[in-house]
């Protein structure tokens, strides 16, 4: 699921924004850079990054397949998209861990859990963006500038 | 929202159905292939290919933004899995088709009925897809043999 904020009246370097979390996931050795979206949309400032998995993993069910981070907007009233993708991520048991199916699939569902999943990475680099949404801002953060959807 | 289907007893040449999918990903103009896995998960046979948008679009909401299909399993037991991944697509408003996006950012939301649409290509591959694994069975294709996987 899509994870999006609207950040207003905060002054942010969001090119210098952007390269930090370009940074942070080339330093993630499991991915690499896919592709990078930087232009104007009828007029507005857009770049998008999206980094996917390098490797077959060791387990699917779960496991983080690609993430895309997209910044769009000027200083003062941008939006950042986090997404994280994973593999089958609708035949987990929710509450379980467990898998919807066997037979042949059972031992490519929940091998592990040193699988880089979606989830973990998805949380831990929210929390990284806000460090690095306060780092690059020129006023003060405070939760009354910024707006979150999730659908 | 991912979509998964699981056959049974189709005899479907996965090698040759992979192919395909990767040749009608590759043929359209809009789309870049990305990335391929193609490997064991503790061995079960599993082949992933993404696609990612080469341009910067002319609207975001809604636009298509990459395509992942995956498969993995036997020749009388697989799964396919189809993502398809799109821009801002929670900032949409329901049945109004509208953006709750007003200000600087308002130039994101609908400019257009132009775009590569996340939804509709999804529903087309869907249905090109169903077509190659028909091409690929060597056992007659029936509703019985397949179950569908949403949400």
């Amino acid at each position: 699921m899509p994870f999006i904020r609207r950040y207003k009246d905060l002054g942010t370097n969001l090119d210098g924004l952007y390269e930090d979390i370009k940074k942070e996931l080339q330093q993630d050795k499991d991915l690499t850079i896919a592709v990078e979206n930087n232009g104007v949309i009828n007029n507005v400032p857009f770049k998008s990054i999206t980094a996917a998995r390098a490797t077959v993993p060791r387990a699917i069910t779960g496991t983080l397949r690609e993430v895309t981070i997209t910044i769009a907007g000027v200083p003062d009233d941008w939006l950042l998209e986090l997404h994280t993708g994973a593999w089958f991520g609708n035949m987990l048991l929710p509450g379980t861990g467990g898998f919807l199916i066997a037979g042949p699939f059972g031992a490519a569902a929940g091998a592990g859990a040193s699988a880089v999943l979606a989830a973990d990475y998805g949380r831990k680099l929210k929390n990284k963006i806000k460090g690095m949404v306060k780092k690059h801002s020129g006023k003060t953060y405070a939760e009354s500038k910024i707006e979150t959807f999730i659908s | 929202m991912p979509f998964v289907r699981r056959y049974k007893d189709m005899n479907t040449d996965l090698d040759a159905l992979y192919k395909d999918i990767v040749k009608e990903l590759q043929n359209e103009k809009e789309l870049n292939v990305a990335k391929e896995l193609k490997g064991d998960v503790n061995g079960v046979p599993f082949m992933s290919v993404t696609a990612n948008r080469s341009s910067i679009p002319k609207m975001v909401t809604g636009t298509l933004r990459e395509v992942t299909v995956t498969i993995t399993g036997e020749k009388n037991d697989y799964l396919i899995e189809m993502h398809t991944g799109e821009w801002f697509s929670n900032l949409a408003m329901p049945y109004l088709g509208a953006s709750i996006l007003v200000g600087p950012l308002a130039g994101l939301a609908v400019a257009g009925t132009a775009g590569l649409m996340a939804a509709q290509y999804g529903r087309k591959l869907k249905a090109k897809i169903k077509d190659l694994v028909k091409k690929h069975s060597k056992e007659k294709y029936s509703d019985e043999k397949v179950e569908t996987f949403i949400g």
